[in-house]
């Protein structure tokens, strides 16, 4: 190779080192952007009281006490309704149904489908079905529910490759130990697959926290702080978006909001990733 | 481990049990509980109103919903609530059907970007900016600059509003931003100043005071402000009306007769609007 060409080569592997550095680089950046533009806004909102009164003159005024406490509501019944059934599927697909069977690759399918459903649909089908059908009205149940249905596929879906992610060694060692596959399951696989359903629980729970069109038309807009869960409660995603977009003057506010939201959303990435490395611990 | 997992089977079950023992509540049976849905444009103003009306009378519970106006209207037809809201009159068809009762009253304005040198425009200019006929802002004494005209989403009634005054089909105007809320259109116009919209006065009046680069045009020759919107001589205003099927009776009447009262003038200042002047009410019989 000449002198020339290998100083070209070169000069194309500056090139490619400045590219692959520029693009994180650039997504870094529009993630400060927005989170420095949100911090900036919201920070002199938040205080004690931020926290702990209601809202006043429609949300300029006064904190986000009920409103906090509806989202957290909401969450609970979205989790409560949700993580048994998506364990439950994720077992019967990774563990009972061989790869290639009919039956596993139609719910696997259906899932991807119903994970690209715009959680508008989601919206209108929980308000038709929980709200009207079932009775529930607009309430925290509602919207819980209707958040379950919305995060079935992204917990299904990664509970069951944390499943598969577990060597299929461990089956058959517990096989040839005379183990019965039940307790396989209970003692080795679930435990060996929390990670996965971690992952699959803090990218549920983004999607549920930061969700706006399946609220509006289940949980509702109500910003009392809620006695039951059969009372209608605003969380926070549409609190902000009722601010930003109906109620002039409300942007300070709607500001202090989405930093809490923020909060919110990094509070429970660290728990999640503190629980994960603690089940690695004590299962490795 | 196995201890959770069995604990929140146990919790989803019983849950799962609660749901099918709701029977569908009917709102109408409890004289105590209200649930007002509709227009996002009145909703926060109503909803403020719902908080003093429950001070007073503490055994009350109301829930205001949002989605619409035509949302308010198509729940209150099938019974899905006691009071549907509107930001708009209605329709003379829709008479025969729902009685509506004004609680305030909200002016349309046509905003532009504060540093617009256009000062004026006519009706007919107006007319011919939406229907593209002219496009760039020198054809009406602006600069050379193309016009981004920025129209209301389909189903909003402020949209109804203005087709109705520029007799106007929705299917002829050439939008080149099509908004949903007041506080979008306000956003997507100060932050170009080659933009035209129209939003709520009031909402525009309280942003521009909070130095958001904006300035409201006249309409017909009538100066945009909540003045001349309360004295009635602004053309293109609308009311926001509460709405039932039947006579209000019994809380239902009640609620809409406080929503009318002078007790809360205050809070529709509050939230932009102007007051209906007590001459012009139509009161719940």
């Amino acid at each position: 190779m000449s002198r020339k060409a290998s100083s070209k080569l070169i000069n194309l592997d500056q090139l490619f080192k400045v590219v692959i550095w520029l693009i994180p680089l650039s997504i870094t950046a529009i993630f400060i952007w927005i989170l420095s533009d949100i911090v900036i806004g919201g920070i002199g909102q938040i205080s004690w009281a931020f926290l702990t009164t209601n809202p006043l003159d429609a949300g300029r005024d006064g904190g986000i006490a009920p409103i906090l406490v509806s989202t957290f509501l909401i969450l609970a019944v979205c989790l409560v309704a949700s993580v048994p059934i998506s364990i439950g599927t994720a077992i019967l697909l990774a563990e009972f149904t061989p790869n290639q069977n009919w039956f596993g690759r139609l719910v696997r399918r259906s899932l991807d489908v119903l994970a690209g459903v715009p959680s508008i649909v989601f919206g209108l089908f929980g308000n038709a079905f929980f709200a009207q059908t079932l009775g529930l009205g607009f309430s925290i149940l509602s919207g819980g529910l209707t958040l379950a249905c919305m995060v079935l596929p992204i917990l299904i879906r990664s509970t069951e490759a944390g499943l598969r992610a577990v060597p299929q060694e461990y089956r058959l060692n517990s096989a040839a130990l005379g183990i019965s596959k039940t307790s396989t399951l209970w003692h080795l696989l679930l435990p060996a697959a929390t990670p996965g359903l971690l992952v699959g629980l803090v990218l549920g729970l983004g999607r549920a926290i930061a969700e706006t069109a399946a609220l509006i038309f289940t949980s509702g807009y109500v910003d009392r702080m809620p006695t039951s869960l059969l009372d209608s409660g605003r969380s926070l995603s549409i609190h902000i978006f009722d601010l930003s977009m109906n109620v002039s003057g409300g942007d300070s506010n709607a500001y202090g909001s989405a930093l809490i939201l923020i909060l919110i959303l990094l509070i429970i990435n660290a728990i999640a990733a503190w629980l994960g490395s603690k089940y690695n611990y004590l299962y490795d | 481990m196995k201890k959770k997992f069995f604990t929140l089977l146990a919790v989803s079950l019983s849950m799962g049990l609660g749901v099918a023992a709701c029977n569908p509540v009917n709102p109408n049976s409890k004289s105590t509980k209200l649930t007002l849905t509709g227009s996002s444009t009145v909703a926060p103003l109503v909803g403020e109103i719902v908080k003093r009306f429950e001070a007073e009378n503490p055994e009350v519970r109301i829930d205001v919903q949002t989605g619409g106006s035509s949302r308010g209207l198509a729940d209150v037809s099938q019974g899905l609530n006691d009071i549907g809201m509107i930001s708009r009159s209605l329709k003379d068809q829709e008479k025969t059907q729902f009685q509506s009762y004004a609680i305030a009253q909200d002016g349309i304005g046509i905003i532009l970007e504060s540093s617009n040198p256009v000062q004026k425009l006519s009706d007919q200019q107006v007319v011919d900016i939406y229907t593209g006929k002219i496009d760039n802002w020198q054809q009406v004494g602006g600069e050379n600059a193309p016009i981004t005209v920025v129209n209301k989403a389909e189903g909003r009634s402020t949209l109804e509003l203005f087709l109705k005054y520029f007799d106007l089909n929705n299917s002829t105007i050439q939008a080149d931003v099509i908004i949903g809320d007041n506080q979008q259109g306000i956003k997507t116009v100060a932050g170009n100043p080659h933009a035209i919209g129209y939003v709520s006065i009031g909402a525009a009046e309280r942003d521009i005071s909070q130095k958001v680069p904006l300035k409201l045009l006249s309409v017909g020759g009538i100066d945009a402000t909540t003045a001349t919107v309360q004295n009635g001589s602004f053309p293109l205003s609308r009311p926001l009306n509460l709405v039932t099927t039947e006579t209000p009776s019994g809380l239902t009447k009640e609620f809409i007769e406080f929503a009318q009262s002078e007790n809360v003038h205050d809070l529709v200042e509050a939230q932009n609007f102007v007051p209906v002047t007590s001459s012009k009410l139509v009161y719940a019989p």
